[in-house]
């Protein structure tokens, strides 16, 4: 080799670089990528109609966890127990019990309900005083009623109830967890049902993603191959399908949303009604803004991963003749 | 950049057969050069292994000192963007009008649209096509084709021109313009080499000819207009 022709540093330098060039060449491949998928709309609102249903679920699971978080930490009641004397038992010894309860540690609060108070509470809240009047004495037993301390488990729900059970002139206790308690339950279900359910669709849509980049690159080999002769390098070659990607899956991401809009206007009533009849009101939190940039956020983020799979698979080694 | 190399360059199939046996040739930066040979002489392999369109069994092949078998794919992209290649079966793209197919090499180096545009246009009138610009490929006859393809090989005015019988589908006439115009890109620097077998045209030119033979070179002559000899 002579020294005149010994590689230079850069035998073949760019005419065009840096980032306007960049910029220009991403203005140019998104336009034309934009004008692909609207061009075949069909086949466009095929795919976002799938990567939407494969979002809708997860999003929203997480929306009704959010709001069932919501309901329990705003509902005040806590649980405990209540304690139901014998008939006819000593004020005294009720107020013993009382306090040997409130004793404890894992105690936060008793109320008293005298038989006198409970037989004046029956008949206010049903309406029966006359039907009571016919009988000699009193039916209803005095009772009261715990509640667990904040910190307390139901763990320590149940010791309590065990040591209430021992008291004299006791004859029943009951254990309470309040509505809201199974509430809390189904929202730790529900959540990580969503995550399960978001994880998996999530892979849903990165393969419907990916397939329909993957038959988009099978649909425009022969201008991929022309590209490689002309000096495109990898990434030009990639870059339509990682535009291809993110429009299916922002696409995809709005039809969520549309998707979640519609179900929640079919199930504002009932709901409405349900949450009435628990003395509740129906707050819808977590259908905002910032949900819907977050849900077309990811939906763009699984369409580009779905289109660089497919790239990988279909782009690496490319054979151009 | 158009110095090129080839050093004991074999191309041998998978069927066994070798289009190529121990080639070793040299073109230097700025030479105009026919490859010409009869049919199934190895052109056509020849000008593939120059455009990384396939690898070589052995040898090396240097441009500009870079051993093309051992390129990198990105070194590979800045490489063909700086080489103008005429095919023999065009591919041109058919969903793309003229201006759009001739405008590619230059988009790929992300050239501003305005100066793509009068690029564009020179190149198109060079070959005679500029009233054709807005037509698809599919509207075109095979020799228009080709005029669009050599139009797309010059547009980037690369440092490399390859042309494998770029006049196959055209008139003498055309065909005599077209040599003039990569005459041109010679005078500027550009080194050219054509795969012809068009003895008349050969002849006419006055260029070096590198003649091959059953994937060997059987000649290596500068040849003046009219000296070639057509019964080799």
């Amino acid at each position: 080799m002579t020294r005149k022709n010994r590689p230079r540093k850069d035998p073949w330098p760019r005419s065009h670089t840096g980032p306007l060039t960049w910029w220009r060449d991403h203005k140019r491949v998104a336009r034309e990528t934009l004008h692909f998928v609207s061009a075949r709309l069909g086949t466009s609102m095929l795919v976002w109609l799938l990567v939407g249903i494969a979002l809708a679920l997860p999003a929203g699971l997480f929306l009704v966890q959010i709001n069932l978080t919501g309901m329990t930490t705003a509902w005040e009641g806590r649980p405990g127990l209540s304690v139901y004397f014998d008939l006819g038992l000593a004020d005294a010894e009720i107020a013993a019990a009382a306090a040997a309860l409130l004793a404890r540690s894992e105690i936060s609060g008793v109320k008293v309900t005298t038989q006198d108070e409970a037989l004046r509470e029956f008949q206010t809240y049903t309406g029966l005083a006359n039907a009571l009047d016919l009988l000699a004495e009193n039916p209803l037993p005095a009772s009261l009623r715990a509640t667990l301390a904040e910190d307390a488990s139901l763990v320590d729900l149940e010791l309590v109830a065990e040591f209430a059970g021992r008291s004299a002139g006791v004859s029943e206790v009951v254990v309470e967890k309040t509505w809201l308690q199974r509430v809390t339950d189904i929202t730790r279900v529900v959540s990580r049902l969503g995550m399960m359910l978001g994880a998996l669709f999530g892979l849903g849509a990165v393969l419907v993603t990916a397939t329909s980049v993957r038959l988009a690159i099978e649909a425009r080999l022969e201008e991929l191959r022309v590209l490689k002769l002309v000096g495109a390098t990898d990434r030009q070659i990639r870059r339509p399908y990682l535009y291809f990607g993110a429009f299916y899956g922002l696409g995809g991401g709005l039809i969520a949303a549309m998707l979640i809009s519609l179900c929640l206007v079919i199930v504002e009533t009932p709901l409405t009604h349900l949450l009435g009849s628990y003395g509740q009101e129906l707050k819808m939190s977590g259908f905002d803004p910032k949900f819907l940039l977050v849900l077309l956020a990811v939906g763009g983020i699984l369409g580009i991963a779905g289109a660089l799979l497919a790239a990988r698979q279909r782009l690496t080694d490319l054979e151009i003749l | 950049m158009g110095h090129i190399e080839f050093h004991q360059v074999t191309k041998r199939f998978d069927n066994g057969h070798e289009a190529l046996k121990d080639v070793t040739v040299a073109f230097e930066e700025g030479s105009m050069t026919f490859l010409t040979g009869h049919s199934g002489a190895g052109k056509s392999t020849f000008l593939k292994l120059l455009m990384c369109l396939d690898q070589p069994s052995r040898g090396q092949i240097l441009v500009n000192g870079v051993n093309l078998t051992q390129i990198s794919s990105r070194r590979l992209a800045y490489y063909r963007q700086n080489l103008g290649a005429v095919y023999q079966d065009h591919h041109l793209l058919a969903h793309r009008t003229v201006f759009d197919n001739v405008a590619l090499p230059l988009r790929v180096s992300g050239m501003l649209e305005k100066d793509i545009a009068r690029r564009v246009r020179a190149a198109l009138s060079r070959v005679g096509l500029l009233p054709r610009e807005h037509l698809f490929p599919g509207q075109l006859s095979t020799g228009e084709q080709q005029r669009v393809g050599i139009a797309r090989a010059v547009v980037p005015r690369p440092k490399i021109l390859l042309a494998d019988e770029p006049t196959g589908n055209l008139d003498p006439e055309l065909s005599r313009d077209i040599m003039h115009l990569f005459e041109q890109f010679n005078q500027v620097g550009t080194t050219v080499i054509i795969a012809s077998h068009d003895h008349g045209l050969i002849e006419s030119m006055g260029w070096r000819i590198v003649e091959l033979g059953n994937g060997s070179i059987v000649r290596d002559q500068n040849n003046e207009p009219g000296s070639y000899d057509t019964e080799k």
